[in-house]
C-alpha cells in the first residue's frame, strides 16, 4: 500500500498480508527492523488507544516516532496543513499518522502536496477508521477463525461512527452477515447504502450473533438538536449480561472500540465479566496490526 | 456594420431563419435578407454562425465591494462578456451589502467604467440581509435597482417576507427568493444521500429547498397578484411544487443553473470543493426533473449563479471551503451540450430561457430581443464547434470550474454590446 486511507482503497491481499504479519509479530516472529524510518503522529482529536498503539508499534519496529504537537505547532500561526506536511517531509518524516475531525482530510492534503510522504488514517471525522477495522478483523479471526457467514451485529451510534463504517466495509469483503441496530437518530439516513440488515429491536439484532460490537456514542459529533439523552438510549439499546448471555450465540464475542461509556452502551457488570475481556484484547492486538501496517507501507507492498 | 450570412434565432418573435443585420451607431438599423454593404461599411461574414440576443444573467455574484480577491466588477463583466452576456444582474451580498443608494451608485459607476454592457443590480430586500428592516425600496429603484433579493442569506421570517413582498410588488418590482430552510441545511456540505453518508460529510437534504418553497408559495398565495421568482431550483419536489402553483394561477417564475442539468452528486471528485455549491449537486432523478421543468415551462430561466472564490478558499477542506462555482464562461456551452444537442430542448427554447424570458421577468429594455431600432446587444455563436473547458483561460479571477476538461459542443464567438464587437475565446 502507498497509503492507508480507507478500507475501500486497499486490496484483499493487503488486508490478509497485514493480518498474517500481525499474527507473526504477536508470536514474536519475523519482526522487521525499520531503523532510520520516521513516523509522525498528528492527532487533532483526542486519543488514548490509537495514538499510544501507533507509538509503541513504531518503536517495536525500531522506528523514530515523533509526536507532532497539534496544539502548539505553527498551525496555530496559520500555517496550512499542506505546508506543515511538506515541511515534515523535508525534515525526514516518511509516514504521517493522522487523526482529524474532518472527513476526507487526507484526500484534501494529497490533492495539494507534491512530496511522496505516506499517510495512515487514524480516524477522519465520521468517515473511516481503517486501522480499527483491521484490528477488529484480526481479533475476530483469532477468536472465531473467520468472518465468513458469521452474524456480526453492530449496535449504537452507527451514522456518526467511522469504526462502524470501516468495519462494515471490511467485514463485507470477507463475507460476514452484518446486522446493525440503532435508534433512528443514530442510524444511516439512507438505508440502501450497504448490504446489511437493520434492526430496531436489540434482542432480534443480537439473537444468535457470533460477534456483538457496541459503539461509543459520539456526543461530540452530534448536531446541537434532535437527540434524547443517554438514559433514553440505554433503555432500548444498552447491553447487559443478561441480554448478552440469553440472546447472543454461545461463545459469542463482545467487542467495543473504546472508550466505553460504562453503564450506557455496556453495563459495568458485563464489562467485568468474562465476556468483557475481549475489549482489552482488541487494544492489545492493535499494536501488532499497526506494526504490520507500518511495515507494509514502508515496503509499499501491493498496489494503491 | 453589416452582419452577413448568419442564421438568426430570436425567441421574441419565434424567428429562426437566415437574415442580415445592419448596425448603425449603437442600434440595429435594419434586418433583412441579402443586404449589400454600403460605402465603407464593415462586413462580418458569419457563414455557419447563429445570431441570438445577447445572453442575460439574472443571477450572479461579482463580489465587489468587499471581496475583490474573489472577483471585481471589472473581471466579472469581462468574464460575462466572454461568455456571451450583454446584461447581468449582480446579487447584493457584498460588503457593504447593496442595501443603500451609495453602494448601489458605486457599483453602477464601476460597471460603467468597464463597459457599456447591461448592468442591473439586484438590491437587498432587508438591511444588511438581516431578518429585520426592509430597505428603502423606492429610493433604490430610483437609483437603478432592478429587483430585490436576499440571495445567500434567505429570508426565513415569513411575516417579514410577506410584508416585503407586498411592498416590493407595490413598487412594480419582484423579489427573487433563495429558498432554503436553514434548520434543515445548516452545516451541510453536499446533498444528503448515499454519497454524503459514505463520505462522512453532513448532508443538505432536498427538503431544505422544497420546504422553503412550499412555505413561500403559501405566502405568495396569500397576496393577490403577487409576483415572485425562485432562484436556482434544484430538486424534483421543488419543481413539482412550482408546477402546481403555476397551474393554480400564481404569478411566479423560476430559474435553474447549468450545473443542475449537467452534474449530479456522483460527479463530485474525492472531497474536491470545486463541486461545493448551494444548493448542492443533487441526484440523477433531480437532474431529470430539472430538465423536465425546463421542457414544460415550469422553469423559465437559465441563470448562472456565477459565484467566484479564491483558489486558496477552494483548497480548504470541503467542509470549510465556501460554496459556489463560476458560470459565465461555460453556461452557453453547457446548455447547448446538455440540452440542445441532446434534443431535450430546441435551440430557440434554450435561447428563450437565456435571453428573452429574463428580459421579460425583469422588464429590461434593449435586451433579450433582436429588432429594428433596438440596441445591438447580441451574441454570435457556433452551434457545433467543439471545445475543451480550460478554466485557466477564464477572464474571471476564479480559474476553477467543475466543467474543467469537459468537451463541450457549441461556443460563443462574439459578443456585441451596443454595436461594439468583443471576441470571445
Amino acid at each position: 500500500m502507498k497509503h492507508l486511507i480507507d478500507i475501500e482503497s486497499i486490496s484483499q491481499s493487503d488486508i490478509l498480508d497485514i493480518i498474517e504479519s500481525a499474527r507473526q509479530y504477536k508470536n514474536g516472529q519475523n519482526i522487521p527492523n525499520l531503523q532510520h524510518r520516521t513516523a509522525a503522529l498528528m492527532f487533532y482529536e483526542n486519543s488514548t488507544r490509537t495514538k499510544c498503539s501507533f507509538e509503541i508499534a513504531g518503536k517495536k519496529l525500531g522506528m523514530n516516532v515523533i509526536n507532532f504537537d497539534t496544539a502548539h505547532s505553527s498551525l496555530s500561526k496559520g500555517e496550512s496543513l499542506k505546508d506543515t506536511v511538506e515541511n515534515l517531509y523535508a525534515l525526514g518524516v516518511d509516514i504521517i499518522i493522522i487523526r482529524h475531525s474532518l472527513s476526507g482530510i487526507i484526500y484534501n492534503i494529497l490533492n495539494q502536496i507534491k512530496c511522496p510522504i505516506q499517510f495512515v488514517n487514524a480516524g477522519d471525522g465520521t468517515r473511516s477508521h481503517p486501522t480499527q477495522a483491521l484490528l477488529d478483523f484480526f481479533t475476530i479471526t483469532e477468536k472465531i477463525k473467520t468472518a465468513e457467514g458469521k452474524k456480526i451485529t453492530i449496535v449504537g451510534d452507527i451514522t456518526h461512527s467511522r469504526v462502524a463504517k470501516s468495519n462494515i466495509k471490511l467485514l463485507s469483503k470477507f463475507g460476514a452477515d452484518i446486522h446493525v441496530c440503532a435508534p433512528s437518530y443514530m442510524n444511516f439516513k439512507n438505508p440502501d447504502i450497504y448490504n446489511i440488515t437493520y434492526h430496531q429491536d436489540l434482542k432480534s439484532a443480537i439473537k444468535d450473533a457470533d460477534v456483538v460490537m457496541a459503539l461509543r456514542i459520539q456526543n461530540e459529533r452530534h448536531e446541537k438538536e434532535g437527540y434524547p439523552d443517554s438514559a433514553e438510549y440505554k433503555r432500548l439499546y444498552g447491553i447487559n449480561s443478561e441480554l448478552f448471555s440469553k440472546y447472543a450465540a454461545k461463545n459469542a464475542i463482545l467487542m467495543h472500540p473504546g472508550p466505553v461509556n460504562t453503564d450506557i452502551e455496556l453495563t459495568a457488570e458485563l464489562l467485568e465479566s468474562k465476556a468483557g475481556e475481549t475489549i482489552l484484547e482488541q487494544a492489545h492486538n492493535g499494536v501488532f496490526v499497526r506494526m504490520a501496517i507500518l511495515n507494509n507501507l514502508i515496503n509499499q507492498k501491493g498496489e494503491g | 456594420m453589416l452582419l452577413k450570412n448568419a442564421k438568426i434565432v430570436n425567441p421574441s418573435n419565434n424567428y429562426e431563419d437566415y437574415a442580415d443585420i445592419r448596425i448603425k451607431n449603437n442600434n440595429i438599423s435594419e434586418i433583412s435578407k441579402n443586404m449589400n454593404p454600403e460605402n465603407n461599411e464593415k462586413v462580418m461574414d458569419l457563414t455557419g454562425k447563429i445570431i441570438i440576443p445577447g445572453l442575460i444573467d439574472m443571477h450572479c455574484h461579482l463580489r465587489e465591494p468587499g471581496f475583490c480577491a474573489k472577483e471585481t466588477i471589472k473581471t466579472g463583466i469581462e468574464s460575462a462578456i466572454n461568455g456571451g452576456y450583454t446584461a447581468i444582474c449582480p446579487m447584493a451580498n457584498t460588503n457593504p451589502v447593496v442595501d443603500n443608494k451609495e453602494t448601489l451608485k458605486y457599483i453602477i459607476d464601476r460597471a460603467h467604467e468597464v463597459s457599456e454592457s447591461g448592468f442591473y443590480p439586484i438590491c437587498a430586500v432587508t438591511k444588511g440581509l438581516n431578518q429585520e428592516k426592509i430597505t428603502n425600496i423606492s429610493e433604490l429603484i430610483d437609483n437603478g435597482a432592478i429587483a430585490f433579493s436576499n440571495d445567500g442569506k434567505p429570508i426565513e421570517n415569513m411575516y417579514l417576507l410577506r410584508e416585503a413582498l407586498k411592498y416590493v410588488n407595490s413598487q412594480n418590482k419582484i423579489i427573487i427568493s433563495h429558498s432554503e430552510d436553514s434548520s434543515l441545511s445548516e452545516g451541510g456540505v453536499i446533498n444528503e444521500g448515499k454519497i454524503s453518508e459514505v463520505s462522512g460529510l453532513k448532508g443538505i437534504p432536498s427538503i431544505a429547498e422544497s420546504m422553503a418553497i412550499a412555505r413561500e408559495l403559501e405566502v405568495v398565495r396569500s397576496i393577490s397578484g403577487a409576483r415572485y421568482h425562485f432562484a436556482h431550483v434544484s430538486t424534483k419536489r421543488s419543481i413539482e411544487l412550482i408546477r402546481q402553483a403555476k397551474k393554480d394561477g400564481l404569478n411566479i417564475t423560476a430559474e435553474t443553473a447549468p450545473h443542475y442539468f449537467s452534474l449530479t452528486q456522483e460527479d463530485i471528485k474525492e472531497f474536491d470543493s470545486k463541486y461545493k455549491v448551494n444548493p448542492p449537486l443533487r441526484t440523477k432523478e433531480d437532474l431529470n426533473a430539472v430538465v423536465q421543468g425546463l421542457k414544460d415551462g415550469t422553469i423559465d430561466v437559465i441563470a448562472t449563479d456565477h459565484a467566484p472564490h479564491t483558489l486558496n478558499e477552494k483548497l480548504l477542506p470541503i467542509q470549510n471551503a465556501p460554496m459556489g462555482m463560476v458560470g459565465f464562461e461555460t453556461a452557453l456551452g453547457v446548455t447547448l451540450t446538455f440540452l440542445v444537442h441532446t434534443k431535450k430542448l430546441s435551440l430557440i427554447e434554450a435561447v428563450r430561457k437565456l435571453t428573452y424570458n429574463p428580459s421579460k421577468i425583469l422588464n429590461l429594455e434593449n435586451q433579450g430581443d433582436i429588432k429594428t431600432g433596438g440596441e445591438a446587444n447580441l451574441a454570435i455563436i457556433d452551434l457545433d464547434e467543439e471545445w475543451t473547458v480550460n478554466a485557466a483561460n477564464f477572464k474571471s479571477k476564479c480559474k476553477l470550474s467543475p466543467f474543467e476538461g469537459f468537451k463541450l459542443k457549441g461556443k460563443v464567438k462574439y459578443t456585441i454590446i451596443k454595436g461594439k464587437v468583443y471576441n470571445a475565446y
